[in-house]
């Protein structure tokens, strides 16, 4: 099957009084249509640019220095905007990192996905719009006749649900979710997380995570990429990256989170802090806190290659895991 | 964890000897203090400088000031006060109103008055006026704000009802009725002014911030290290108003200023002379009935009064973009 | 709001759960805004209390009170003197003479003018109060509505020419001197273009083989226009689900309108009033657009400053997202609520509106209570004077709670708590 989303060599920067940030550098991944993408890395590593970059909306200040972004076989940014207005929440739609602040607190609930849906299908009526609200509702949990209430008369978990449901509400073809749960706690965080994940196997949707949580995305996504300053430094199929981290920051970050589940051991903390985006280290940007470094990586900025059938890292010295078949691929160069 | 809950030196053994913590610091807590302050002071010009609205306000404010400054070189020693005086005087060489001559650049009033001496003697009493009035409303007001974020309750309670009223106040209605009975000359009115606008709309709004500055960890932590009341409100709070005060400030100069031109031009003030007054002049001797030919009796102390609160408003605006980071150009 | 009203209508009603598509809910709402402005209007009466008394104090204090006035009259007798003022009160301790102040105001007995001897002042004050509350409301509404499109037009085109020149004459018009601006308007389209009428209210040449006066006239419009206003607004309720999305109803709602204006006319036209309505209209104009072009440019900036900031809220970009048309984002989500920031500063800056109108109307000569507020206290005529200023203070209490109510409706977190609630 063909790629619903694909992001080839996607480069874009911000233009700031101090210099450029290089947000989002030489990032490419693909995505078929029902499978599930998580995106992971530190706050501030570029998930959420690369989210705006494929809902196309980017402050005024971004600039695209190279690459593109398909959605379905057609251009995102070739589109004329009026084209692509309608493609926003009918063939993409988004959760926001912040489900809080992305109701409008004047209107109602229902009346807001009403509005996306009235927009994007001409033909449904209000009543046949009102009906799916309902529909909606009952498949996040709410209780349809909450569709009537204001945003502040909403608890945080049902907002982040009423969010969910509106980025349902056209049938889109893929979500972006940023960051869906970050704000709930850990208990509600987790249904939520199991709902859309039925929900997304149910109606057989894409679906992009993106978390500085590992744990959240180790739940729910069948690809996972590792981002780091911009930069995509490890993409596989979630069992490969998991279960077997080549590149030296993603173990770092597995060891850095806890497993309830898992043996008892300490917690890896990964040295320094992320770089400075406005004038990012040469060579590999993960060389400073890298304990595998050598001149090489200081100098020579290393490509996304592959390390196995569905598995891409950027990385001089991977890290040697037994159970991963015993070569060192990354360093043959 | 009931370790924790123990001192660290009881029944423990020796103790490992913590390091003293020495910083090094010699200077006294004054002078560090000032140092944070200017440094603070030095960011915030550095925000305020990319305010372009707010420097060309402070650029027309410096000029305005040194055109004010002006006026005690040039009635001392270049003009002739029996003629140049503002108030009472007089070219006998003319007929008046003169339009603008070369010994009257910008012409003389009615009575024979020179225009731009009355302008330049003018400017440093509305700066008097202006200032004045807004000092004392934001030092009445921010201390009134700070008091009633901080004790809350009761005092609170007053302070704002009070608000509620003055702020239902029509000020120049009601500055009319006394105006007409009390014949105000500049400091009491800037006096009364000042009140009025400190127990109204400014309380308010430095409340509002002041409040937001109480439930700040370092007000608690000030208050566990022994703080008066007087001290934290003193030193924490009316130091995190401030910038919003200096921002009302300038707004206030601009509506005393606005105030103290219309009751001159109504001539309820008892004021022997300012921009208003001129206008006043001007228009009970009859002669803004024909505008255009009498241009100089009215445009000059009108362009001024308008430009000088115009600079303050300015920079006022200048200011918000420093209290409020969500306006500044991006 | 003003922060720090006490809290009306507590937060009951609040998370109740409520049938579909609720109609319980409705009428919880219904009964909590209730609540509220029944927790307003006790306020609000104990405010004009309050500044009833510092009024009566203010004029107390003032040297060369009322009773002056008619007892310096050297020619009256020492024992009339006396008479005079036990008749007029004056003999009673100041406290007693207090408490009839109040009751007489509410008797509606504010004494007899000077000036105007012998009319009372309440009578003045009825006749000239409806002129300054048309004048006064147009006005502000006008400079409001204007305000708050140019405002949300620069703020979305932020940095654009349009923003630059837009600010640059708002701050202009804004500290701008209005008895100046007032006399270079009279001058440009009364004196120069001949255009409008000088000033005044009427045109007496023209009034003086009506058969009708001026004030009834007066009434009917005042009564025509509101119900027009009501019509207009139902007219556009009624609409306001098409108007956004088919051109056929939005044609509808105007033609509805313009009928409604149509026959409004009609109707004066038959009861041969037209001519003079009309004459009472060329002599608002004026004094309407110098009150607007004082007002708008403060709401214009103020709109502009809020806009900015909601445009950053997540809410417009996840309206963006939702592929809603830019105009759209603009209007019902930015603009929406940058408005109740907007409103609050509305209500706080009434009374120096309020100061703007008695300018404007002793330039314009309009008679309404300012122009009356200023003679009598020129002319020293002390009943007329404390009259004037306190029924000043009881339009602007109403025009407050006016606007307050307006601004629960706006802002729907208002009418559980009395405050606009935090978010989370």
């Amino acid at each position: 099957m063909d790629a619903l989303l694909s992001v080839e060599d996607f480069t874009m920067h911000y233009r700031t009084k101090a210099g450029w940030v290089q947000a989002v550098d030489g990032v490419s991944f693909a995505l078929k249509r029902g499978q599930a993408l998580g995106l992971v890395g530190e706050s501030g590593c570029g998930k959420t640019s690369v989210a705006m970059s494929i809902m196309r909306l980017l402050p005024y200040n971004a600039e695209i220095k190279h690459g593109r972004i398909t959605l379905g076989g057609r251009d995102v940014y070739a589109m004329a905007s009026e084209e692509f207005r309608q493609v926003r929440w009918k063939e993409i739609s988004m959760i926001f990192q912040a489900a809080m602040n992305a109701l409008n607190p004047v209107y109602t609930v229902g009346s807001q996905i009403v509005e996306a849906i009235v927009e994007h299908e001409p033909e449904t009526t209000e009543e046949q719009a009102r009906r799916r609200v309902a529909e909606l509702f009952d498949l996040v949990g709410i209780p349809a006749d909450r569709a009537d209430h204001y945003p502040h008369e909403y608890s945080g978990g049902m907002k982040q649900r009423a969010v969910i449901a509106m980025a349902l509400a056209c049938n889109p073809s893929l979500i972006i979710a940023d960051e869906p749960t970050t704000a709930l706690d850990v208990i509600v965080q987790d249904k939520i997380l199991r709902e859309m994940e039925e929900i997304r196997r149910r109606i057989n949707m894409s679906m992009i995570y993106i978390s500085h949580d590992i744990s959240v995305i180790a739940e729910v996504s069948d690809i996972v990429g590792v981002m780091y300053a911009g930069k995509l430094m490890e993409i596989g199929e979630a069992d490969d990256v998991f279960k077997r981290p080549r590149h030296p920051y993603t173990y770092g970050l597995m060891h850095a989170y806890p497993s309830i589940l898992g043996a008892k051991r300490d917690l890896a903390t990964i040295p320094g802090e992320p770089p400075n985006l406005m004038a990012p280290p040469a060579g590999c940007r993960f060389n400073p806190r890298c304990d595998r470094a050598t001149d090489e990586c200081r100098a020579v900025e290393p490509k996304l290659i592959k390390a196995g059938p569905e598995h891409r890292i950027a990385c001089h010295n991977p890290v040697w895991t037994p159970s991963s078949g015993g070569e060192r691929v990354g360093a043959a160069r | 964890m009931t370790e924790l809950a123990t001192s660290p030196d009881m029944g423990r053994g020796p103790e490992k000897q913590l390091p003293r913590f020495d910083p090094g610091i010699t200077e006294p807590i004054w002078k560090i203090r000032w140092k944070m302050n200017m440094r603070s002071l030095a960011q915030n010009w550095e925000i305020f400088k990319e305010s372009r609205v707010g420097m060309s306000g402070l650029i027309i404010i410096i000029a305005f000031g040194a055109f004010g400054l002006l006026w005690p070189i040039m009635i001392n020693f270049v003009w002739d006060p029996l003629i140049y005086h503002p108030v009472v005087g007089f070219d006998p060489m003319l007929m008046h109103p003169s339009p603008p001559v070369a010994g009257h650049l910008l012409g003389t009033d009615p009575i024979g008055r020179d225009i731009l001496a009355q302008l330049m003697f003018s400017t440093g009493r509305e700066f008097l006026l202006g200032m004045l009035s807004a000092v004392i409303s934001v030092v009445v007001g921010t201390f009134i704000g700070a008091m009633a974020a901080y004790y809350g309750g009761f005092t609170d309670t007053i302070f704002m009802r009070v608000a509620d009223i003055v702020m239902l106040f029509p000020f120049v209605p009601l500055l009319v009725v006394i105006g007409s009975m009390i014949r105000l000359s500049i400091f009491p009115f800037a006096i009364i002014l000042g009140f009025l606008e400190a127990f109204g709309g400014i309380t308010v709004i430095l409340k509002a911030q002041a409040l937001q500055v109480k439930v700040r960890p370092y007000i608690d932590a000030a208050r566990v290290a022994g703080g008066s009341d007087l001290h934290i409100i003193r030193a924490h709070i009316i130091p995190n108003v401030l910038p919003l005060s200096f921002l009302y400030m300038m707004f206030n100069v601009t509506a005393a200023i606005v105030s103290e031109a219309t009751l001159s031009f109504f001539g309820i003030l008892n004021i022997d002379m300012s921009w208003g007054m001129m206008i006043h002049t001007a228009e009970t001797a009859g002669y803004l009935f024909d505008f255009g030919k009498f241009w100089w009796l009215w445009a000059p102390s009108g362009f001024f009064i308008t430009l000088f609160c115009a600079a303050f408003y300015m920079v006022g605006r200048g200011l918000d973009e420093v209290v409020n980071p969500r306006l500044r150009k991006r | 709001m003003i922060p720090g009203h006490a809290r009306a209508g507590g937060p009951s009603g609040a998370l109740r759960p409520a049938p579909r598509f609720g109609r319980e809910q409705l009428k919880a709402r219904v009964i909590t805004m209730r609540r509220y402005m029944l927790g307003r209007v006790g306020q609000l009466v104990l405010t004009l209390l309050i500044y009833m008394t510092m009024v009566y104090f203010l004029m107390q204090a003032m040297p060369g009170d009322i009773s002056q006035v008619y007892l310096a009259n050297p020619r009256i007798p020492q024992a009339a003197r006396l008479e005079l003022k036990k008749q007029l009160g004056l003999d009673r301790p100041p406290f007693f003479q207090y408490l009839s102040y109040i009751k007489n105001f509410f008797t509606g007995n504010l004494g007899v003018s000077f000036s105007h001897y012998p009319r009372p002042v309440w009578d003045i004050l009825v006749e000239r109060l409806p002129r300054t509350i048309v004048l006064f409301v147009t006005a502000n509404c006008l400079s409001f509505y204007v305000g708050f499109v140019l405002g949300r037009i620069i703020a979305w085109q932020r940095g654009a020419t349009v923003d630059r020149m837009a600010t640059v004459v708002g701050i202009t018009f804004w500290t701008a001197f209005y008895p100046l601006l007032s006399l270079i308007l009279i001058w440009l389209f009364a004196f120069t273009l001949n255009r409008l009428p000088l000033n005044q209210f009427i045109e007496p040449a023209l009034w003086i083989k009506a058969p009708f006066t001026s004030n009834t006239v007066f009434g009917y419009m005042v009564l025509g226009a509101s119900v027009i206003a009501l019509a207009v607004f139902l007219i556009f309720w009624v609409f306001r689900r098409g108007l956004r999305r088919t051109r056929r109803s939005a044609a509808m709602a105007w033609a509805m309108t313009a009928g409604v204006i149509g026959l409004a006319i009609w109707i004066a036209h038959a009861t041969g009033t037209l001519i003079y309505i009309w004459d009472i209209i060329r002599h608002m104009i004026l004094p309407v657009c110098t009150l607007t072009l004082i007002n708008f440019a403060g709401t214009m900036l103020l709109m502009r400053d809020s806009m900015l900031e909601t445009v950053q809220e997540d809410y417009v970009m996840a309206a963006r997202a939702k592929g809603l048309p830019d105009n759209v984002v603009r209007d019902r989500y930015a603009a929406r609520n940058a408005l109740l920031p907007t409103v609050t500063s509305l209500v706080l800056s009434l009374a120096s509106s309020m100061s703007g109108g008695l300018v404007t109307e002793t330039m314009f000569s309009w008679p309404g209570i300012g122009q009356v507020l200023f003679r009598a206290a020129i002319g020293n005529d002390y009943p007329l004077a404390t009259g004037a200023l306190v029924f000043t203070g009881v339009f602007l209490l109403v025009a407050h709670f006016v606007a307050d109510v307006l601004y629960a409706f706006l802002d729907p977190r208002i009418s559980y708590t009395g405050q606009p609630a935090a978010e989370g």
